[in-house]
């Protein structure tokens, strides 16, 4: 056998070894094997040196050769080997991907704040700024500033958590409004929120509660701006289909004062055994009504020149209306298994 | 106020149903709490007359009977002895339905057939008597519907009636509302009566106390049949309108109250010694009441008495001692009108309220007490047949005269924001009671004395607008001339509660008031301020820290179950800060009346506002799940929120009663306390049902927190950054912040980052030192060298062994 028809040989057997190789490591002892330091590929070339001039020509050529097509054939079977190596490794690395994932612990604002914060931001949008007061208020501007003087039977109502000698906790937001007022001129458009206090606890009252109220002065300010206002508010709080209704109210500081009704927006007003309704098709919201020329007189604003309205609402009856829950002191007991849910 | 609609058709023609009405009322004047209906709403009710009565043969306690109902016998079973034969009664026919629902059918009841039922008062609505069955007199005939005589089912509206609108606590006051809702007019009874009694003045009339008793009428009725029932549609009439029928003649006081809002008050004429007297109370003056409690009476209570006692505390309620009864022959009727505000703070300070005081509290029109006397006088001369004196014996000195009152049609108009007809408004005006007059533009409306709430022209224009309809107001946005935006602090807060939910915390709101152990719990030495009337001694106290309320929310939550929580709040807490005695009486009239004098309002408050934001982490966090640990409480987890909340603190060690002496820090920011942040005390975790639990709590002034501090853009290079570990051995005492603080403070700008990630005492670290690991980020404006680097920890390391005796620990 002449040295190249070896060369030949070698590389039919390398070829057809690369060709079975079924791993990488079988691959690079192959490559050891044919084309190796040691291996006789390698020796045949070391020893063209001593062989003759035409013979070393062709050997060197056909040896060269045939190295060139192993390593190839060796590098595209590896490349392929090894792609179905890594396949077969990731997929032993295969977890239950319905385990549950590393945690982030989500956590929860309170329901009423939801509602003041959503309500405020409406406000806000329409330019209104948010007035915030003392929650320990004096008689005066708990009371008499709107309109409520002392030995008024309205005071009777409003069921007051007295402190120290003409100190109460206030009774509603409304003594804000009045602070506003004499701390500007109109126009003024603000809202107050806060916590409220009144000396009462059943399933629909609690000691303290949430109020926002609304005060707008200006020039030429009407009942229909004050309806407006408190539609689009519904609408933005209730979904666009929420209706509005005005009811006549009674309230110490605003004349006209009205009650104000959005329509139910679970049914429509559709559904007689409506629970949230309870089949009146309309539900409570707020009491509203025209500022009472004495309040404008009592903080020094002409009220033949202004006119304003004025509105209150309870986000947490809100709240309680809008996630469905009966019972109001469930609110203000801290308790995570209502927290959470919101 | 209860409305019986079968009552109010006296007055006026209607043809709405209950549901039209409730819903008219409330669009148009008044809400309606509620519409009750009694009897019989379905079907006939006819006058039988019995024939035979016998006990039932299979039943003790049954009885049977044979009724005639007119040419038709029927066999009934009853459930009372009363009936005899002769008797008539009223027979309720099958298929009728009664006010609770049920459709009453014929049945067979132990054995016998019976054919409907034989009713008591209660099951027709009459009074709550249901003792036996309703026997009626001769005049009802056999065979004829009973409702031909009165009626036998009725719905009953409950009026709201806001405090402004005495007028409605009457049936007349209904029925002019109604038509003036409905624009259609109204009728009231004409009293009629013959005169000719024992006259009134046998008896004095002294006013002493004027003051509080604008009017006072009194009137003798003689004559007067003893131990007499009212009729009973009067009686029938009284219980569906919410009270109680007593006898004929204090029944007729009680139907004129319904029916005109003014309470009357009869006196058994015999009683009466010398005669009337209106006074103040005397010191220590006792009287004994109808409700049979003594109460002691002082000189605001007014009373009325004889010239030897007192017989009653005026609007309030009367004594037994001259109250009418079964024996009475000879009455003195009172109608009067007292001060509202008075009888308010009487009845109030009594604890005692009564369908009479109800009324008076809001004030009653003077000049409806003639009417209400001649209506009374009228009645008493009926059923108990009594006989009205000629004169009357009055005390009306400064009679109320209708006042005038203007309206512009284009203020009207600004108000309601709807345009306005003057003769629809003066027709709406008219039908309220009012004359109207049209001059120099304007209306000009004379009110009825009994609308003492229309006083300004905003009174007028409410009043148009409700009856014009509200639906009628247009929905219309007005021009804000101003941005609308949250304040710094409004934003502040609100970031402060959204970065701690987004963290995983829970928002409680909690009351701001609880019992005084929360101070002693807390071993707190502030007092704090003291509600007078707190709705339980649970309540009784303004807090001085968010941390109780929410500890007591957490324990809450292990009472049912919970292994652990994360809770946050924020609000305000209270702190005492009386004036100094020299303004005392300047801060009381600040605070009755608004005038701030010389001072400033802050120190004539009282008390001091603070907001804060407050957290409490307690037990088990986060318990753990397969791949990760649980989350429990501790300093590290409250100090971490803290960090977060004030980017800028200092922790120094601190002692609180309440935390853990060796756990707790006090947050500063710059030389000002921000608050603090622990672990709680286990001896208080204790007193507030949470031992055996790891809690952290911590608790900061919103006004020095710094949740989102305003970006500032620091340069950067790129070029590759170096990361080096310094492991250092100090003394265990040195406070590992400081060294923080001290290598950031260095000089040189290549060092971009440090943290600590390792702190470790024990072997192999000698006895009494620890070692801290640092690891550090370099990065400068070009690559750094290794020398460079060296360099720059060997500035760290000799800082830290300068300033903390720290060695390189090898
Ligand atoms: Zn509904």
């Amino acid at each position: 056998m002449t040295v190249s028809e070896r060369i030949e040989q070698l590389k039919t057997e390398a070829l057809s070894a690369v060709a079975t190789g079924v791993s990488t490591a079988d691959l690079e002892d192959i490559r050891v094997r044919f084309l190796g330091r040691s291996a006789e590929l390698t020796e045949i070339k070391k020893s063209i040196g001593t062989l003759s001039p035409e013979e070393r020509k062709e050997v060197g050529r056909s040896s060269n050769l045939a190295s060139r097509e192993i390593e190839a054939a060796l590098g595209a079977r590896t490349e392929e080997v090894a792609a179905r190596e890594q396949e077969e490794r990731l997929r032993a690395e295969a977890v239950d991907v319905t385990l549950p994932g590393v945690p982030s612990q989500r956590g929860h604002l309170h329901p009423s704040q939801i509602v003041i914060d959503d309500v405020v931001d409406f406000f806000v949008g329409l330019g209104y700024r948010v007035a915030e007061g003392p929650e320990v208020e004096t008689d005066y501007y708990n009371f008499t500033a709107l309109n409520i003087p002392e030995h008024h039977p309205a005071r009777g109502e409003h069921d007051t958590f007295f402190l120290d000698e003409g100190l109460v906790l206030r009774t509603h937001t409304s003594p804000v409004q009045i602070r506003t007022m004499l701390s500007q001129e109109p126009p003024v458009f603000v809202v107050c929120p806060g916590r409220t206090y009144r000396n009462d606890n059943d399933p629909t009252h609690t000691p303290m509660f949430h109020q926002i109220e609304g005060l707008a002065v200006d020039r030429g300010l009407t009942l229909a701006h004050l309806k407006g206002t408190l539609a689009a508010m519904a609408r933005h709080v209730f979904g666009e289909d929420a209706e509005v209704r005005l009811r006549p109210g009674y309230f110490q500081f605003t004349e006209p004062s009205v009650e104000l009704d959005i329509s139910c927006f679970v049914c429509g007003g559709t559904d007689p055994n409506c629970k949230v309704c309870k089949g009146a098709g309309w539900l409570e919201m707020l009491g509203a009504g025209m500022v009472d020329p004495s309040v404008l007189e009592e903080v020094g604003y002409d009220p033949e020149e202004y006119t304003g309205f004025a509105f209150g609402m309870g986000p947490d009856r809100m709240a309680m209306v809008k996630y469905g829950v009966p019972d109001l002191r469930l609110f203000f007991e801290g308790d995570l298994r209502f927290l959470r849910q919101f | 106020m209860r409305v019986p609609l079968s009552w109010l058709h006296d007055y006026l023609d209607f043809d709405l149903s209950a549901d039209e009405l409730v819903n008219l009322f409330s669009l148009r004047s008044q809400e309606i709490d509620g519409v009750y209906r009694f009897g019989v709403t379905e079907g006939d009710v006819v006058v039988g007359e019995v024939v035979e009565f016998g006990p039932h043969p299979n039943a003790d306690r049954l009885f049977v009977a044979k009724v005639d109902l007119g040419g038709r016998e029927v066999q009934i079973v009853a459930g009372a002895p009363n009936p005899y034969p002769g008797a008539r009664v009223a027979v309720v026919v099958p298929g009728s339905v009664m006010s609770d629902g049920t459709t009453l059918r014929e049945a067979r009841l132990r054995g016998l057939q019976s054919y409907g039922m034989m009713m008591s008062e209660r099951e027709l609505g009459i009074s709550a008597d249901h003792g036996g069955i309703l026997l009626l007199d001769d005049c009802y005939e056999v065979g004829r519907p009973v409702a031909e005589y009165f009626p036998v089912g009725e719905t009953v509206l409950d009026i709201d009636v806001t405090p402004n609108r005495p007028d409605l606590w009457g049936m007349i006051g209904v029925a002019r509302e109604l038509a003036a809702i409905l624009g259609t007019d109204y009728r009231i009874p004409e009293p009629s009566f013959e005169a000719g009694g024992k006259p009134t003045h046998d008896f004095g009339l002294r006013v002493e106390a004027g003051d509080l008793c604008p009017r006072y009428d009194l009137r003798r009725v003689s004559d007067l049949e003893p131990g007499q029932e009212a009729p009973l549609w009067m009686r029938r009439r009284i219980y569906a309108g919410g009270m109680r029928p007593i006898n004929a003649i204090v029944d007729a006081t009680n139907y004129v109250m319904l029916e005109t809002g003014q309470p009357i008050h009869a006196f058994d004429a015999a009683m009466v010694r010398g005669g009337i007297v209106v006074r103040r109370g005397r010191a220590q003056e006792k009287i004994t009441l109808l409700d049979g409690s003594t109460r002691v009476l002082d000189e605001e209570t007014l009373v009325i008495a004889d010239e030897e006692r007192g017989l009653v505390i005026a609007g309030v309620m009367g004594a037994e001692d001259a109250e009418v009864g079964e024996e009475t022959t000879d009455a003195v009727i009172e109608v009067a009108n007292f001060d509202g505000r008075n009888i308010l703070q009487t009845s109030q300070k009594l604890g005692l309220r009564t369908d009479a005081s109800g009324r008076f509290e809001r004030g009653l029109d003077p000049n409806m007490v003639s009417y209400a006397m001649d209506r009374v006088s009228a009645l008493l001369t009926r059923a108990p047949g009594g006989r009205v004196a000629d004169d009357t014996l009055s005390h009306y000195p400064e009679p109320v005269q209708p006042w005038r009152v203007p309206m512009r049609l284009g203020r009207a108009e600004l108000l309601l924001g709807m345009p306005v007809q003057v003769d629809e408004a003066s027709g709406l005006l008219e039908s309220l009671g009012c004359e109207v007059e049209r001059t120099d533009g304007r209306l000009w409306a004379t009110m009825p004395t009994f609308r003492r709430d229309l006083r300004r022209e905003a009174d007028l224009v409410e009043e148009v607008g409700r009856l014009i309809g509200l639906d009628s107001v247009p929905e219309m946005l007005p021009a804000v001339p101003q941005p609308g935006a949250l304040t710094e602090a409004q934003q502040k807060t609100r970031s402060l509660r959204r970065l701690l939910a987004d963290l995983g915390l829970s928002e409680a709101i909690t009351y701001p008031f609880g019992p005084e152990r929360w101070t002693e719990d807390l071993g707190l030495e502030d007092g704090p301020i003291g509600i007078e009337n707190p709705l339980s001694a649970e309540g009784g106290y303004l807090r001085t820290s968010i941390l109780p309320g929410l500890l007591d929310a957490a324990a809450r939550n292990r009472a049912f179950g919970a292994r652990g929580g994360a809770l946050f709040e924020h609000g305000n807490v209270f702190f005492s800060d009386v004036p100094q005695d020299d303004l005392r009486e300047a801060a009381l009239r600040f605070r009755m009346t608004g005038e701030v004098g010389a001072q400033l309002a802050e120190g004539l408050m009282g008390v001091r506002e603070v907001s804060r934001i407050g957290v409490v982490l307690a037990g088990t966090v986060r318990p753990a799940g397969w791949n990760v640990p649980e989350f429990r409480a501790g300093f590290f987890e409250a100090k971490g929120l803290v960090e977060r909340l004030v980017p800028d603190a200092r922790f120094v060690p601190t002692e609180r009663t309440y935390l853990h002496p060796g756990r707790s820090a006090v947050v500063m920011v710059g030389d000002t306390e921000a608050g603090w942040v622990g672990e709680l005390h286990p001896e208080v975790a204790g007193r507030f049902g949470l031992d055996g639990w790891p809690v952290a709590a911590l608790e900061l002034d919103t006004a020095l927190c710094q949740p989102g501090p305003e970006p500032r853009f620091e340069p950067f290079f790129n070029v590759p950054a170096v990361a080096r570990d310094l492991a250092v051995l100090v003394e265990e005492r040195i406070p590992v912040g400081d060294m923080l603080c001290s290598v950031r403070d260095l000089p040189g700008p290549l060092l971009t980052e440090v943290r600590i990630f390792d702190v470790y005492a024990g072997s192999p670290v000698p006895q009494g030192q620890k070692s801290v690991a640092f690891g550090f980020t370099f990065q400068g404006e070009k690559t750094l060298t290794d020398e460079e680097v060296d360099a720059e920890v060997g500035l760290v390391l000799s800082r830290l062994e300068d300033e903390f005796g720290a060695r390189v620990r090898s």
